[in-house]
């Protein structure tokens, strides 16, 4: 639970609605909205109105062969789109590698330290993969891989604003919680950590920004 | 293709039309280059943002939801957002936050339109703009358009933080207010 109450929340709801809030305020101020409904709704509110500031801004006419070069970028990136799967992979695959690393080494420690740890079988240490989708574009922004149930690596590669988020576990049974924060920079971040409840089918991983607002999310469907 | 709605536009951009990711472009580049330029101030990372804001909104465009806002604050948003990345130092404003945003211009120079397409009133945003102490009107356009932090606005403003701080809150809280009850009286 966060340690802001209601008042201290309602205080810097317009400093969350701006996105000004930064580090420990922010995490806290978050943690609050994700579990307050009245507070969430102010937020949402004030986001509505600072969110149409921008339309107040000027208009003005681009340099001269703006519209061509966008629409020439349009079609050199959607070539270039397609290919894109494969280097993700690779780097979803290196994310992966680690975290499984990490759990063996877990492992091997508890089998030093006890002779009674089950071993768990090679299925349930294969990571599942889970696609994290844009919330509101619904485009792949990257992948979470969750091994053993416990062990979560999460990267993304497009359409995520730098900034720091929660990575957010909501369970099959309706609770969340933040498994830790994640930095993205230039659309890109990694992140690994573990969640103490194990994560089954039906548990979402969600990137949740500072108005609360889960940015990214997927859905654990397969085995785990 | 200029009497096509805005949701068939992008439902068309969508669709990989060019015809359609054409006139979104005319339609809606000087509003995301004027917003670019105003935050970035830089006329090359201006474009740099502006062009990185239309191709992000072709590859978002198959799933844009009308229900969800309109087209132009939603590529607004993806403007403001890559603007303020873009921004590495503030340079001192040149200009007064006020009439950057028009509130010294009368209220019947944009066209029926456009009023109707932004979906949110903006006259209605400037009049409430209008109406607050000046401090708090400079404070929320540095913050809320400009993308200033508080720091920021404390430092560009020559007031404490904390001051800056309590006049951004209250110009948010005002405008939503304002514009709360005119909704309501209707
Ligand atoms: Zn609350």
């Amino acid at each position: 639970m966060s340690i802001f109450s209601c008042r201290e929340v309602r205080e810097l709801a317009p400093e969350l609605a701006l996105g000004l809030l930064g580090g420990t305020e922010r995490a806290e101020a978050i943690m609050h909205v994700d579990e307050c409904a009245r507070c969430q709704a102010l937020v949402l509110e004030l986001t509505e109105t600072a969110d149409a500031l921008p339309l107040l801004a000027p208009e003005l006419e681009p340099p001269a062969g703006f519209e061509h070069r966008v629409l020439s970028q349009i079609h050199s990136r959607r070539r270039w789109n397609r290919r894109r799967f494969v280097p993700t992979m690779a780097a979803v695959a290196a994310v992966a590698a680690v975290a499984i690393l990490s759990v063996t080494a877990v492992h091997v420690v508890e089998a030093n330290n006890s002779s009674s740890t089950v071993p768990r079988s090679a299925a349930a240490r294969a990571p599942v993969a889970v696609e994290m989708r844009d919330t509101v574009a619904g485009v792949s922004a990257g992948w979470a891989y969750v091994t053993g149930g416990h062990s979560v690596a999460v990267t993304v590669d497009y359409g995520v604003s730098s900034g720091r988020y929660h990575v957010q576990l909501t369970r099959a049974d309706g609770g969340a919680q933040s498994l830790g924060t994640m930095t993205v920079n230039g659309n890109r971040g990694s992140w690994t950590g573990r969640s103490a409840r194990t994560i089954t089918r039906g548990s979402t991983l969600a990137l949740v920004d500072a108005a609360g607002r889960a940015v990214c999310h997927g859905t654990v469907t397969t085995g785990a | 293709m200029w009497s096509v709605s805005d949701d068939a536009l992008v439902a068309g951009l969508a669709a990989g039309d060019e015809d359609a990711a054409s006139a979104f472009v005319q339609r809606f580049q000087r509003r995301v280059y004027g917003l670019a330029r105003t935050i970035v101030v830089d006329d090359r990372a201006a474009e740099d943002v502006a062009q990185e804001a239309f191709v992000r909104a072709w590859r978002h465009a198959d799933a844009f939801d009308h229900r969800r806002g309109s087209v132009v604050g939603w590529l607004l948003t993806i403007t403001r957002n890559l603007a303020i990345d873009a921004v590495r130092i503030r340079r001192p404003l040149a200009f007064d936050p006020a009439v950057l945003v028009g509130l010294d211009q009368p209220s019947g120079e944009r066209e029926p339109h456009e009023l109707v397409q932004l979906g949110v009133d903006t006259e209605r945003l400037r009049a409430a703009l209008a109406q607050l102490p000046e401090e708090q009107c400079r404070a929320i356009v540095l913050s809320g358009l400009l993308g200033y932090t508080a720091r920021e606005v404390g430092e560009a403003e020559h007031i404490p933080l904390g001051t800056a701080k309590t006049r951004i809150r209250a110009a948010l809280i005002r405008l939503r207010a304002a514009l709360v009850s005119e909704e309501t009286t209707e």
